[in-house]
């Protein structure tokens, strides 16, 4: 047997075919993902050192799109569980996301009860896309939430403190998010079927519109004193 | 002479210092209605499975007498109003029950429910009678004889004694079922009826009734007869009125009976049961019972209390709340028995008691033609499981609201997916940000730097948000954002009034 044929027989990690994920908005994450995309039926992990450093902005080109389009009846549902502070309605429409799918679960604190809301939701197959807040978490719960995302085909996304990233995880995607004054840093340390690294995603975060924002403001500043 | 008589011509002939009332509705708008009597209400409201002679008593003038009896009491040749005494020493193994008028009224009640399916206009008429206006239905059913038969069916099924006249006045249907009368179509015919019964059948008090026998007045033909004013003046005008209600000259507006919004049941357990198993058994039992009643009435509950009820200690009370109305035996039982399963109960149960209600017309879902109804169930199912476990609080929908202050433009919604969403901020509007605290904090404060790290420096701003005077929550507010030292995004601002600066919110 030559060695070309063997070389046929190996199994290699990228020639891992996903399904079509969900496409994130950022056309320098996508290029990265197997899918082009966020990963369907399966776990997203996102470790972050504190909240508010845009890990909700990462995600909302996809939950606008998946809350928008690709609702039917059978899976109505963006749920979030367990967020840290009150995802702010107004927030969310402005940035395109349709509310009326958005369901708030806060089951207590302890992390049988998170684990357990969350693995009900992803298995009754109602919801399109999980969020949920999960500090610690074993390795079976994680295991038994990947089988109930992949048989529901539910893109469930975990945000976990960046302590986690040692732990093993049966995660498809792990991705570390960073800020540094007005860079953006995205670290992708696991991601199935694809190459981990580092891309910068400064460009395109929504941070940068702050420009657009003053602008816009200083606009009708200026509107309103002509109207006077 | 009796069968000639026609009220109206005994009226016209009259001198009137009473009026006849209007001639009834029923002219116009033609009634048949069906007077249900059960007779032996007292015994069959009681115990229909017990053997042998059987009795039932209650103090009446000054003894305990015999109300009601089954067939094996009467042919020992015990009477209704025999004392209880005379009773038993007919009959040494008679089985005596206490009178119970709300067993009485419960299996009135019931009967009344299930009359509904006949009719709608069904009202009780105590003690021990049923008025069913079912002209209405007479097509519907196939008629006089099938509605008979489905009565004939249903109180067979019940075991329960009972006769039934149709007549097209309530009062002369009732009167007629009194005297076990047969059936009258026309007003001539009810009169006819009407006229050989005796005055018993009336129900008028006894001073009355004697009054009048003692002027030989004995049938209410012969009360039919009498000077209208005479009439009115040595009884009372209670029994003109009552007579022009039964021959169709008097309006005869009844209320119609309104099954209670609650549904109550108690299951008594054979013996104390603290297992987990026999419970469940228990419960299901229980809610069967709740289904079909569910199911008859067409209606849908929203809420229930379950009491677990101890021997020697007050009752496990658990309130379980679904998120919708539901009518499903299923969805009912699953959240049961998930609750039952996380309930501490303190000492074994000996009965389980159910009141659920209100219960409430069962709305039907809108559903496309093509649509898959098991979708929506299975988001109903996750809802009710959710709220179960954690609580109704812990599982909602987010609304946003045209409102300019901050934390007024969102609210909780309860009705999850079904409403739709008031338009998003107007576009000239800034960015907000996605996470916000519960209540503003002062920027400098402990709790404020548990939401982020460093020093904090203003990026853009500001906003001016002024508003609310009108509710006495009003804000006069500079909004800017700003970035800490460790990357996060701030929305920060400094009130206007008391110049404080405060945390709200992070561009998450």
């Amino acid at each position: 047997m030559k060695i070309e044929e063997l070389n046929l027989r190996v199994w290699r990690g990228k020639d891992f075919r996903s399904a079509a994920g969900i496409a994130t908005g950022f056309a320098a994450l996508d290029d990265r993902l197997p899918g082009r995309g966020w990963p369907r039926g399966a776990l997203t992990e996102i470790l972050v050192d504190r909240y508010g450093i845009g890990e909700l902005s990462l995600l909302m080109p996809a939950l606008a799109r998946l809350t928008r389009n690709d609702i039917d009846q059978a899976r109505k549902w963006v749920a979030w569980i367990s967020p840290p502070m009150i995802p702010y309605a107004p927030a969310l429409q402005q940035y395109g996301v349709a509310i009326e799918h958005v369901l708030m679960i806060q089951p207590p604190a302890d992390v049988k009860n998170r684990l357990w809301a969350v693995e009900q939701v992803v298995r009754s197959g109602t919801s399109s896309a999980v969020l949920a807040w999960l500090s610690a978490a074993s390795q079976v719960a994680l295991r038994r939430l990947q089988l109930a995302a992949e048989e529901q085909g539910c893109w469930v996304v975990l945000f976990r403190p960046v302590a986690t990233r040692k732990e093993r995880s049966p995660a498809a995607l792990r991705i570390r998010l960073q800020r540094e004054g007005c860079s953006v840093r995205l670290e992708i340390l696991k991601c199935r079927g694809g190459q981990p690294g580092v891309i910068d995603m400064t460009a395109g975060f929504p941070s940068s519109d702050e420009a657009l924002c003053r602008t816009d403001w200083r606009q009708r500043d200026t509107e309103s004193e002509s109207l006077g | 002479m009796r069968g000639s008589l026609q009220s109206s011509t005994l009226l016209a002939s009259a001198a009137l210092p009473v009026l006849p009332a209007k001639p009834a509705a029923g002219q116009h708008e033609p009634q048949l209605w069906l007077a249900l009597r059960l007779p032996d209400l007292a015994l069959d409201a009681l115990a229909s499975s017990l053997e042998g002679p059987v009795v039932v008593a209650e103090p009446l003038r000054g003894h305990i007498r015999v109300v009601a009896m089954n067939g094996e009491a009467r042919r020992a040749g015990i009477e209704p109003g025999a004392k209880l005494t005379t009773a038993l020493a007919l009959e040494r193994s008679l089985q005596v029950l206490d009178r119970s008028p709300a067993a009485e009224r419960a299996a009135l009640e019931s009967l009344a429910i299930w009359a509904q399916r006949l009719t709608p206009r069904t009202s009780l008429e105590f003690p021990d009678s049923l008025l069913l206006e079912i002209f209405g239905s007479l097509k519907l059913f196939g008629g006089l004889a099938s509605i008979r038969a489905s009565i004939a069916d249903e109180l067979q099924a019940r075991r329960m004694a009972f006769s039934v006249c149709a007549a097209p006045t309530a009062l002369g249907a009732l009167w007629l079922v009194r005297g076990g009368g047969e059936d009258a179509l026309t007003i001539d015919q009810l009169v006819a009826r009407l006229s050989v019964l005796p005055l018993r059948v009336t129900g008028w008090p006894e001073t009355a009734q004697a009054l009048l026998e003692e002027s030989g007045v004995r049938t209410v033909g012969d009360c039919l007869r009498l000077p209208r004013d005479g009439l009115a003046r040595r009884t009372s005008e209670h029994c003109l009125r009552d007579l022009d209600k039964a021959t169709g000259l008097g309006f005869d507006p009844r209320a119609s009976f309104r099954a209670p919004r609650h549904w109550q049941t108690t299951t008594e357990l054979p013996e104390e049961v603290s297992e987990l198993a026999l419970l469940a058994d228990a419960l299901e039992r229980t809610l069967e019972g709740l289904v079909a009643e569910l199911r008859q009435r067409q209606s849908q509950v929203l809420r229930m209390q379950l009491a677990f009820v101890h021997v020697h200690r007050p009752p496990t009370i658990e309130t379980i709340e679904w998120v919708a109305p539901v009518h499903e035996r299923e969805r009912l039982l699953n959240l049961l028995l998930d609750r039952l399963e996380r309930i501490a109960l303190p000492a074994p149960v000996i009965a389980l008691r159910m009141t659920a209600g209100p219960l409430e017309a069962m709305s039907l879902e809108e559903s496309s033609l093509f649509e898959k109804r098991s979708t929506t169930t299975s988001a109903q199912v996750l809802l009710d499981r959710l709220q179960g476990r954690l609580g109704a609080a812990r599982v909602f929908g987010v609304k946003a609201l045209a409102e300019y202050r901050p934390e007024c433009a969102w609210v909780r919604g309860s009705s999850l997916g079904v409403e739709r969403c008031t338009a998003p901020l107007p576009s000239w509007i800034p960015g907000r940000p996605l996470w916000m605290l519960p209540a503003p904090l002062p920027l400098d404060s402990t709790a404020a730097h548990r939401y982020y790290e460093g020093s904090v420096q203003l990026q853009s701003g500001p906003e001016r948000i002024e508003s609310g005077w009108w509710d006495g929550a009003d804000v006069s507010r500079d909004y800017y954002t700003a970035t800490s030292a460790g990357g996060q995004r701030l929305w920060i601002y400094r009130d206007r009034l008391d110049h404080v600066w405060c945390l709200h919110g992070l561009f998450g």
